[in-house]
């Protein structure tokens, strides 16, 4: 486990990573162990993020150990697409049993890595490591390393067991396992001044092969997909491309940085969601290769293929401008697509009226502020009736959400259309964008938001009408009742990760005489967890003046005080 | 060999063996005189195009694949919906066999239904003869409460006269004066199995409540709070009149379901045969009339039962069908106007139910395009449904359709931006649906099992829904109407459709990267 925990800091130690470049060396140190909040509705956790981050890997064997629940929980749940091998697909798991936690489950899996070479013949085996085996000391680097060396085949362990941390960390711990592993492991046949790698793209829905026959126009060559239709000698052979395309920022910024650093590959970030963030993706390809020693033609060719692939699309666009441009839209995913997305409405004509941030990182937050300015709202987490509420102020059409939170949409009375995984549509590249549009379109255009947003119409007072007298009488209570309004106020949580309430730092402000985010941290631990209320306790710091008229001290007062 | 003792060939695959491929081939061959495949080929093609839609639609004897049934077959179904009551068709027992035969195919159950066994000689001579001996053998053998008389075409071709016939037979003894016989001319060569039910409906309550045929007093309306509800002919009864009555409880509504034949078709396997099963009761049948007002689920089944009822001063209710959230939304409110009775929170939370599961999967219904054919009132409900869904209904089609199920058709087009582009067919049979899938194809068709065979010519893929549905069980059992029914035929609809996604993914290596387990 010390092995575990060193990389988990090491990965934590991200110099790619724009939050952990903020923190201080304190700080650095606790790492981004976001603790998930006990009692809180919970997201996936490591082993989830590792699998998800390496599955789509279609020819590996990719073999879960553990009991039932990892694999039989997480079997063939992404919408990945293969063009070749379907072996991915396949749920392999050693299925441990009492005894086996009992006795150590070891050779459980080292038998089951032979049966699974024995019976598929894969070029790579992964071995995920879950919880239960973790802690019962299961070594899954030394039974891989093993088993390695007697069937002469890469058998890759991937130690992200679900307690470690969140999903984001688990996508790290998987890109850790293919820097240690794979990358760099074998040889490509031959190389061309156009290689490329593309790091972070799942080809959900298929969307890569929107962009792929573009870069195959161009004679670019995508050597790897991480981990997107990739195969398992792809990778391997990853560490010789001349340049490579970082696409879901927070997922596999260390798999992008470290080639980098360790075979000069030099890496952008870029989207191909979106008409302008797909031109721009390929001029910085092209522009990235040339600065590698491509011919410098390719450029021309670039723009000449931009120039007549936005014709295009514009104009299949066209007709679905008329009827969308107005509309407003609220965005409801998380990472990468938040920001891609929202040029892509806004190119259709439509105005997004706000966004949630849930899991962007600081670079998405602020790409966000740039594209729709500093009044967009975000909505960190949002309860349906605190959705329906923004949804009237701002007037929205139409929410974009990912696969989970449309249920939520859907009892807010909400139009949605699901843009995360479970979609089935491809949204990527410039005809990605059209069929984006177009199910936009579909989406707003359907009857039954209508019979959703009414009521049952015997009912005399609208669901609106409940909703709306709540809000209000909530507020003419708060305005009537200074101290119930300080109480709101004081009980309004800060800080997530961990559970710190606006009242306990505006005392700790107070009483110490706090001036900077960081002290506040230090004091109360808010923005110690994932750090996306820092923000929040900048605003709290600036207003300060207020409680110290309530509480007639000022900052340095109290500290005397003290 | 092909087939041999030890491992025993069915006919799916017997007949593609090696012998009987050769032998088909060689009688073709030599004694067949077959035209040669291209010309078929082509001649197959040739049905394809607008040039054969147009002969096609200008037919104007002929009839092919009729979506339709013959009124005696309606006359069994009201028939047998009340208590005790065996229908007894005078005319040929041939037909009467085919109804049996089409209820048990469809019901899965036995169907109990007798003749007067007409004759050559009865042709000639009449039937009088075969009534009274009949009435008075079908009251000896099987004990029924009421005998139901109805007709073929062949007493209605040789004029028998009923309400004399079964005087005559009172008279001559064959059964007690005062045993219920009500009767309803049904010939086959008048409209389909909806008009028949609609006469035997009406020729029930027309014996119950005005006199039983001039033998005692009409009966004197005196007006009480309960309501009459009528299903009309429909494949679903079991499910749906359960369902209603299970609505009605909620509610708190007192009423009575005239031709309750939802038990007699859904009878338990406990070691004891049911002839009869529940069904409403003769008193009850009497009593309807005093109710406040009638209820019809299917217009186009009622069409004189309910003047014939408001004339005896209840108000009448006419709906087509409902299925779906603003339809059952409609019937409930019109329930709840007419008893007083409020629509309780039970049945609120079903309707949200309804709204989210439509919501939930709306995106894979939205803008499909559909072909429904069927009975009048059910094409009608389903048209709304699918309008409300989000869906086409580009081809509306119904054999026993008029010109006025058409104006209201059209009306509900009308009504929703996706009926644009859509049009309705009274009157057509399925040879003219097989044009209109050729020529203008749709994404998914629903009708009744003889859909299948436009399923296969056409690639159209069916979803069953409508009567008779003989190639798949059980789906009677389940309702239609109500938010519960509206839910059931949305996940038929969108079972269909992920069956078809799956197909078209299913192949390995080839298709199947998009073969997923989350749709």
């Amino acid at each position: 486990m010390s092995s575990l925990s060193n990389k988990i800091q090491d990965v934590f130690n991200e110099p790619g990573c724009g939050k952990n470049q903020a923190k201080s060396e304190k700080e650095r140190k606790k790492g981004c162990t976001k603790q998930l909040q006990p009692g809180g509705a919970a997201g996936g956790c490591a082993f989830d993020g590792a699998k998800i981050a390496l599955q789509p890997i279609t020819d590996v064997a990719h073999l879960v150990h553990g009991p039932i629940a990892c694999e039989g929980n997480s079997w063939d749940n992404r919408g990945s697409k293969s063009s070749g091998s379907n072996l991915w697909r396949t749920g392999f798991t050693t299925d441990i049993n009492e005894t086996d936690v009992v006795f150590g489950g070891e050779k459980r899996l080292f038998k089951s890595i032979r049966e699974v070479i024995e019976k598929y013949d894969p070029p790579a085996v992964f071995v995920y490591q879950t919880c239960v085996p973790a802690m019962i000391g299961d070594d899954i680097e030394a039974v891989c390393k093993a088993a390695s060396k007697k069937f002469g085949k890469p058998v890759v362990p991937v130690n992200s067991p679900g307690f470690v941390g969140p999903k984001n960390l688990g996508n790290k711990l998987a890109g850790e396992a293919l820097l240690d592993y794979v990358i760099g492991t074998e040889e490509p046949e031959y190389t061309t001044p156009y290689d490329i790698n593309i790091i972070g793209e799942y080809n959900l829905s298929g969307e890569l092969w929107q962009v792929k026959p573009l870069l195959d126009e161009l004679g670019i060559r995508i050597l790897a997909c991480i981990s997107g239709d990739a195969k398992y000698r792809d990778i391997a052979c990853s560490h010789r491309a001349r340049a490579a395309m970082m696409v879901c920022s927070k997922s596999m910024i260390n798999i992008a940085r470290k080639m980098e650093e360790r075979y000069g590959i030099p890496f952008f970030e870029g989207s191909f969601y979106g008409i302008g963030d797909t031109s721009d993706a390929l001029r910085q390809i092209s522009r990235l290769l040339i600065e590698r020693g491509a011919p410098a033609e390719l450029m021309a060719r670039t723009e000449a293929l931009i120039a007549r692939e936005e014709a295009r699309a514009w104009a299949a666009i066209e007709p679905y401008k008329k009827r969308l441009t107005g509309k407003k839209v609220l965005l409801i995913t998380g990472g990468v697509k938040s920001w891609s997305v929202v040029a892509a409405l806004q190119e259709s004509g439509m105005e997004v009226v706000g966004t949630s941030v849930k899991k962007s990182t600081k670079e998405d937050k602020e790409r966000i502020k740039e594209l729709m300015g500093e009044d967009a709202h975000m909505i960190e987490d949002m309860t349906p009736r605190e959705m329906y509420k923004m949804l009237k102020e701002a007037k929205a059409d139409i929410m974009l959400s990912g696969g989970r939170s449309q249920f939520v949409a859907l009892k807010a009375k909400m139009p949605w259309l699901d843009i995360n995984q479970e979609r089935h549509h491809a949204y990527m590249g410039y005809v990605g964008m059209v069929e984006l549009v177009k199910e936009i379109d579909k989406a707003l255009y359907n009857p039954i938001w209508e019979q959703v947003r009414k009521r049952a119409p015997w009912e005399e007072s609208t669901w609106e009408d409940v909703a709306d007298s709540a809000i209000a009488a909530e507020a003419a209570a708060l305005a009537a009742n200074p101290e119930l309004a300080r109480e709101k106020r004081r009980s309004t949580p800060v800080c997530n990760c961990k559970s710190v309430l606006r009242g306990a730092i505006e005392d700790a402000i107070v009483e110490h005489g706090l001036t900077t985010a960081d002290a506040v941290s230090e004091k109360t631990l808010a923005g110690t967890g994932c750090g996306s209320c820092k923000g929040k306790l900048e605003k709290i710091l600036e207003t300060m003046d207020h409680w110290h008229a309530e509480t007639g001290k000022t900052g340095t007062q109290a500290q005397q005080a003290a | 060999m092909s087939q041999n003792a030890e491992k025993v060939l069915d006919h799916f695959n017997l007949f593609r063996q090696p012998e009987y491929v050769e032998l088909f081939e060689n009688k073709k061959k030599e004694f067949e005189f077959a035209e040669p495949a291209d010309k078929v080929e082509e001649v197959r093609e040739w049905a394809k195009t607008w040039e054969y839609r147009e002969k096609n639609f200008a037919r104007e004897a002929l009839t092919v694949n009729p979506a339709k049934a013959c009124q005696p077959l309606g006359a069994v179904f009201a028939a047998v919906g009340f208590e005790g009551t065996i229908p007894f068709v005078h005319g040929s027992q041939g037909c009467v066999a085919y109804y049996r035969s089409h209820f048990s195919r469809h019901f899965k159950e036995p169907s109990s239904c007798v003749s007067s066994s007409m004759t050559e000689d009865a042709a000639v001579f009449g039937g009088l003869s075969n009534m009274v001996d009949g009435l008075a053998n079908t009251y000896n053998m099987y004990q029924p409460k009421m005998i139901s008389v109805s007709t073929t075409c062949m007493a209605e071709v040789i004029g028998d006269d009923l309400n004399a016939f079964i005087k005559t037979a009172k008279d001559k003894g064959s059964i007690p004066q005062e045993f219920d016989v009500p009767f309803a001319h049904t010939p086959a060569f008048v409209g389909s199995h909806i008009t028949g039910y609609d006469n035997v409906l009406k020729g029930i309550l027309w014996h119950f409540w005005d006199g039983k045929a001039g033998t005692t007093e009409p009966l004197k309306r005196v007006p009480n709070d309960k309501i009459n509800f009528i299903g009309g002919f429909d494949g679903y009864t079991v499910g749906n009149l359960r369902e209603i009555k299970r609505i009605f409880n909620l509610m708190g509504v007192e009423y009575t379901i005239l031709a309750d034949n939802s038990d007699v078709w859904d009878t338990p396997t406990d070691g004891t045969f049911r002839m009869y099963d529940g069904g409403t009761t003769l008193e009850d049948t009497a009593n309807a009339l005093h109710a406040k007002a009638t209820i019809s689920m299917q217009e186009f089944c009622t069409e004189k039962t309910l003047p014939f009822i408001a004339e005896h001063g209840q108000e009448t209710y006419a709906f087509n069908h409902p299925i779906g959230v603003k339809a059952t939304d409609e019937f409930l409110m019109t329930i709840s106007r007419i008893t007083g009775k409020p629509i309780p929170e039970a049945l609120e939370k079903e309707r949200g139910r309804l709204v989210d599961a439509i919501a939930d999967s709306t995106a894979h219904i939205h803008g499909q395009k559909f072909a429904i054919y069927g009975d009048p009132d059910l094409c009608l409900g389903l048209t709304g449904f699918l309008l409300e869904l989000g869906a086409e209904p580009v081809h509306v089609l119904s054999t026993n359709g008029n010109k006025s199920w058409a104006d209201k058709v059209q009306a509900l087009f009308d009504s929703s931006p996706f009926g644009k582009g859509c049009h309705v067919y009274p009157g057509k049979d399925l040879w003219h649906m097989r044009s209109l899938l050729f020529t203008e194809p749709v994404d998914f068709l629903i009708g009744n099992t003889y859909g299948k065979y436009l399923e296969r010519d056409t690639g159209t893929p069916l979803i069953r829904i409508g009567f008779p549905i003989f190639d798949r069980h059980h789906h009677h059992r389940y309702p239609v109407w109500g938010y519960q029914g509206g839910l059931n035929v949305l996940v038929w609809i969108l079972d269909k459709i992920f069956d078809e996604m799956d197909k078209n993914t299913i192949v390995p290596a080839k298709t199947d990267y998009s073969f997923d387990i989350i749709r």
